[in-house]
C-alpha cells in the first residue's frame, strides 16, 4: 500500500521500448530529461544490439531507484527478455504496462497482469 | 483440529469468563463486517478485471494505430526523425496526477492525464518536410498515451485490490477458523474449569461435615465411655474408702469436661 | 549542338542511368505489391520450386515481388525483416548504383552528382551536430548518418567534443563550409533549433545548386531548363512547408523568411506573401500566382494541417495531402526529364524516383505488416 507522499510526486511516465514506439510516445510528450550534470532520461531505446542486463538496469531504475515515476511502458517483447523482473515486480507503483510494438502485436498471453486475472479466475 | 486451535493462556476465572464472552461477540461482529467488505471489493475487483481485459485489448487497437501513423511520418520524411526525436526531448508535456479514490476504505489511486502547457520539444521538428505529418502523429500517439494512462489506472488498481482482498479474506479467515473457535474454545474451557471447582467445593464441603460429624460421634462415644467408667469407679469406690476422694477430684475435671464438650456443641 | 560534347563524357553516365530506370517498379509491380499477405513468405520453398510458384500463384510476399528488381541486395535480409531493414537494403542498392556513377563520371558531370550528394550530408552534419550537442557519443551516430551523405573525413567530425570544435572541424572538413560561413556561427549551433540550422543549410545549398547549375558553361542547355525548373519547385515546396509548419511555434516570421529560398517561382512577391502569412488561408494566397501550387491548395481544401486532423484519416477525402501532392509533381517532373536528353539532370530525376520506391514499397510493406490495407493504395506510382 502506498502512503500519500510516494505517489504524489509521480508524475512522469516511462518507457523502455524499440525505435519507434519510443519515437512515437516521445512525440506525444512523455519525454523528460533531468536538469543537472547527471541528466536523466526517461526512456531507453532498446535495439537488437542491445545487452539484456541493460534493460534489466533501466528496469531497476524506473522501477525502484526513480520517484518520479507513475506509470511504466515496456513493450511486451521487451518485457519477454526480462520476464522474470517483470513478474516479480508486484508494487502498485509504478503501475508496470506492458505495451504492443509495432512489430510484434500484442499478446494477452504472455502480459504478467493478464496472466494474474487468468489465474485468479482459473481458467 | 482443536489441537491446533487450542486455547487463549487464561486462568479460568468468571472475569476472564466475561473477558471471553465479549470478544467472541467482537469477533463475530468483526467477521461479519470484514465479510462484507471482502464481498464489496471483490466486487469492484472483478469489475475491473473485466475492465482491464477489455482496455488491454483497446491498447493492441489503439497503439496499432498510433504505429501506422508513425509509418505514415517516415513516408512523408523520407527518413529516419528517431534519433533527432530522441535528443531533443528535454521537458515532459503529457504527465500524469495522481488522485484516490476510497472504495470500502481502501483509497484507489487514478491517474489522470495532463499536459503541460507551453512545452513542445517538438514543434519545429519536421520543419522542411513532414511537419504536417508529425503534429498529426503526436496527437495520435497522444491519444493512445491517454488510454495507456486509464489501463495503468486499472492496472494499479487491480494490484492493490488484489493485495487488500487477500489481506482481508486472510483476516476473514483467521477471524472464522482460528480467532472464534478459540474463543469459544477457551470459553468451554472456563466454564468446564468453573463447573469442576464448583463440583470440588461442594464434595469438600460433604466431606468436611461428614468428617465433623463423625467426629460428633466419636466425642460423643468418649464421653459415654468415659461416664460409664466413671459410674463404674463410683461403684468400685463404693467399695475402697481410702481412694475416694482422687476420683472425686477427677470426676470434677471430667464434668468439667463434659460441660466444655456441651459448649463446643 | 550542345549535345555534341555531351557524350565524350557524361553519355556513358547517361546510359546507365537510363537503364538503371528501367528497373524502377511499374503500376503492375505496384499493383503485384498490394496484394501480398506478408513481407517474406512464411512458406519455406525451395528455390527450384520457387518460379514455379511465382507463375502458379498469385503473389504471396513483398520480398519475391521485388526480387527481379534488387536481387540480391534483399538475400541478406534476415527472416521476417522489419520495413526498416527492407527499406535500408532498398537504400544500399540506390546507394551502390549511385556510387557506380559517381565512379564514371568526370568533369562538370562528377560535379553535378557531387552536388547531389550535399543534401544528404546537411542532415548527417545536423545529426551530428545533435550529437554533440547533447554530450553523446557522435561515433555510434556514424551508423545513423545517410550513406549517401558520407564523406571521407565524416569520421573525423566525431573527434570534436564541444560545439565550437565541431564547427570548426565542419569548415575544414566537409564541402559544407561555404553553407556555414556567413550565415551560421558556432554560436549559432549551440542556441538555434536544429531544424533552424538545418533548413539555413538547405537554403544555402538549394541557392548554391541553383547558381551552379545556372553559370556553369557546360550545362548550357537542357540541364539548365531542367535543373532550374526542379530546384525551384523544390525551393518553393520548402518555403511553403515551412510556413505551414511553422504556425503555432516560436519561430517569429523574420526568422521564418530567413529559411526561405531567395529565388524559386514565388520568389520574392510570393516569398514575401508567405512571410506575412498567418495562417493557411494566407499561404493559399501567397501561392495564388502559381496555377500549380494554387490547384494543390484548392484540391486539399484549406482545412488541411489547420483543424482537420481528426484521427487516422488524417487528411482530405481522397486521401491526398499537399505533401502527397508535392510528391506526385516531384515524380512527374522527374519523369519528364527522361524525355531530355545529354544531361545529367536524369541522375538527379532517377535519385528522386528510386527514393520515392523505397518509400512506396516502404509504405506498402508497412501497410502489410501492419495490417492496415484501407490505406494501402497511397503511394505514388508514375510508371
Amino acid at each position: 500500500m502506498a502512503s500519500n507522499a510516494t505517489y504524489k510526486d509521480r508524475q512522469l511516465l516511462a518507457v523502455i521500448g524499440d525505435e519507434d514506439s519510443v519515437t512515437g510516445l516521445l512525440l506525444a510528450g512523455i519525454g523528460h530529461v533531468t536538469e543537472g550534470a547527471d541528466a536523466q532520461r526517461n526512456f531507453l531505446v532498446v535495439d537488437s544490439k542491445t545487452e539484456t542486463s541493460q534493460i534489466e538496469q533501466a528496469f531497476r531504475n524506473f522501477t525502484e531507484e526513480r520517484k518520479d515515476i507513475a506509470i511504466l511502458l515496456i513493450n511486451q517483447h521487451i518485457a519477454e527478455r526480462i520476464r522474470h523482473s517483470v513478474d516479480t515486480f508486484a508494487d502498485p507503483f509504478p503501475a508496470v504496462l506492458e505495451i504492443p510494438s509495432k512489430d510484434h502485436p500484442y499478446d494477452p498471453e504472455k502480459d504478467s497482469v493478464l496472466k494474474r486475472v487468468r489465474r485468479l479466475f482459473g481458467e | 483440529m482443536s489441537g491446533a486451535v487450542g486455547r487463549e493462556p487464561v486462568f479460568p476465572t468468571r472475569q476472564s469468563l466475561g473477558l471471553m464472552k465479549s470478544k467472541l461477540k467482537g469477533a463475530e461482529t468483526g467477521h461479519s463486517l470484514l465479510k462484507r467488505k471482502s464481498e464489496a471489493l471483490t466486487k469492484r475487483f472483478r469489475e475491473i478485471t473485466r475492465r482491464i481485459d477489455e482496455a488491454k485489448r483497446k491498447m493492441g487497437r489503439v497503439m496499432q494505430i498510433a504505429a501506422f501513423s508513425l509509418a505514415e511520418v517516415s513516408y512523408a520524411v523520407g527518413g529516419d526523425i528517431g534519433y533527432q526525436v530522441q535528443e531533443s526531448a528535454k521537458q515532459a508535456r503529457f504527465r500524469v496526477r495522481a488522485k484516490q479514490e476510497n472504495v470500502s476504505g481502501v483509497f484507489l489511486p487514478q491517474f489522470e492525464s495532463y499536459t503541460q502547457e507551453g512545452v513542445n520539444d517538438f514543434a519545429l521538428t519536421g520543419l522542411g518536410k513532414g511537419g504536417q505529418q508529425i503534429q498529426r502523429c503526436r496527437e495520435t500517439y497522444a491519444r493512445a498515451v491517454e488510454t495507456l494512462v486509464e489501463l495503468a489506472s486499472l492496472q494499479t488498481a487491480f494490484l492493490i485490490l488484489d493485495e487488500v482482498i487477500k489481506v482481508v479474506n486472510r483476516r476473514v479467515n483467521a477471524i472464522e477458523h482460528v480467532i472464534i473457535p478459540r474463543t469459544e474454545n477457551t470459553i468451554k474451557y472456563i466454564n468446564s474449569e468453573l463447573d469442576e471447582l464448583d463440583r470440588e467445593e461442594f464434595y469438600r464441603l460433604k466431606k468436611v461435615s461428614g468428617k465433623k460429624q463423625r467426629d460428633t460421634a466419636a466425642a460423643d462415644a468418649e464421653i459415654l465411655a468415659a461416664r460409664k467408667k466413671q459410674e463404674a469407679e463410683e461403684a468400685a469406690a463404693g467399695g475402697s474408702a481410702p481412694a475416694k476422694p482422687e476420683p472425686e477430684a477427677e470426676a470434677a475435671d471430667v464434668l468439667g469436661e463434659n460441660e466444655d464438650n456441651d459448649v463446643i456443641f | 549542338m550542345e549535345g555534341l560534347f555531351f557524350n565524350t563524357n557524361g553519355g556513358f553516365v547517361e546510359g546507365v542511368v537510363r537503364g538503371y530506370r528501367n528497373t524502377l517498379l511499374t503500376g503492375q509491380n505496384y499493383s503485384n505489391l498490394v496484394q501480398c499477405e506478408t513481407i517474406d513468405g512464411k512458406y519455406s520453398l525451395s528455390s527450384s520450386d520457387r518460379l514455379s510458384t511465382t507463375l502458379k500463384f498469385s503473389p504471396i510476399d513483398v520480398k519475391l515481388q521485388l526480387g527481379p528488381a534488387y536481387g540480391d541486395f534483399l538475400a541478406a535480409l534476415p527472416p521476417n525483416p522489419s520495413t526498416s531493414a527492407l527499406a535500408g537494403k532498398m537504400t544500399d542498392k540506390l546507394v551502390s548504383e549511385f556510387r557506380y556513377l559517381v565512379a564514371q563520371s568526370v568533369g562538370s558531370t562528377a560535379k553535378f552528382l557531387e552536388y547531389l550528394t550535399y543534401g544528404y550530408m546537411i542532415d548527417n552534419i545536423a545529426l551530428l551536430i545533435t550529437g554533440t550537442l547533447h554530450e553523446r557519443d557522435t561515433r555510434e551516430l556514424l551508423e545513423r548518418c545517410h550513406p549517401l551523405g558520407w564523406f571521407e573525413t565524416l569520421p573525423v567530425l566525431c573527434v570534436a567534443s564541444n560545439i565550437e570544435e565541431l564547427y570548426n572541424s565542419v569548415l575544414i572538413e566537409t564541402p559544407l563550409a561555404p553553407y556555414f560561413k556567413g550565415s551560421l556561427s558556432h554560436q549559432d549551433l549551440d542556441e538555434l533549433n536544429i531544424e533552424i540550422v538545418r533548413n539555413t543549410l538547405y537554403k544555402n545549398y538549394l541557392e548554391d545548386f541553383h547558381n551552379f547549375v545556372q553559370t556553369h558553361p557546360d550545362f548550357s542547355g537542357p540541364t539548365r531548363e531542367i535543373m532550374s525548373e526542379i530546384l525551384q519547385f523544390e525551393a518553393d515546396r520548402r518555403a511553403i512547408n515551412i510556413t505551414l509548419n511553422s504556425f503555432g511555434t516560436e519561430l517569429s516570421k523574420q526568422e521564418r523568411r530567413k529559411l526561405y529560398p531567395e529565388f524559386g517561382n514565388l520568389y520574392p512577391e510570393g516569398s514575401l506573401m508567405l512571410s506575412r502569412a498567418d495562417d493557411i488561408e494566407g499561404v493559399a494566397l501567397a501561392v495564388s500566382a502559381v496555377s500549380d501550387y494554387k490547384s494543390f491548395f484548392d484540391a486539399v481544401g484549406l482545412s488541411q494541417g489547420g483543424g482537420g486532423m481528426g484521427g487516422m484519416g488524417g487528411g482530405p477525402a481522397d486521401g491526398k495531402s499537399l505533401e502527397d501532392l508535392f510528391y506526385q509533381k516531384e515524380m512527374e517532373m522527374s519523369k519528364m526529364v527522361f524525355t531530355r536528353q545529354f544531361t545529367p539532370a536524369v541522375v538527379y530525376a532517377w535519385m528522386k524516383l528510386k527514393e520515392q520506391e523505397i518509400r512506396n514499397v516502404t509504405w506498402i510493406s508497412e501497410c502489410i505488416a501492419q495490417n492496415q490495407k484501407e490505406r494501402i493504395g497511397n503511394f505514388i506510382s508514375v510508371f
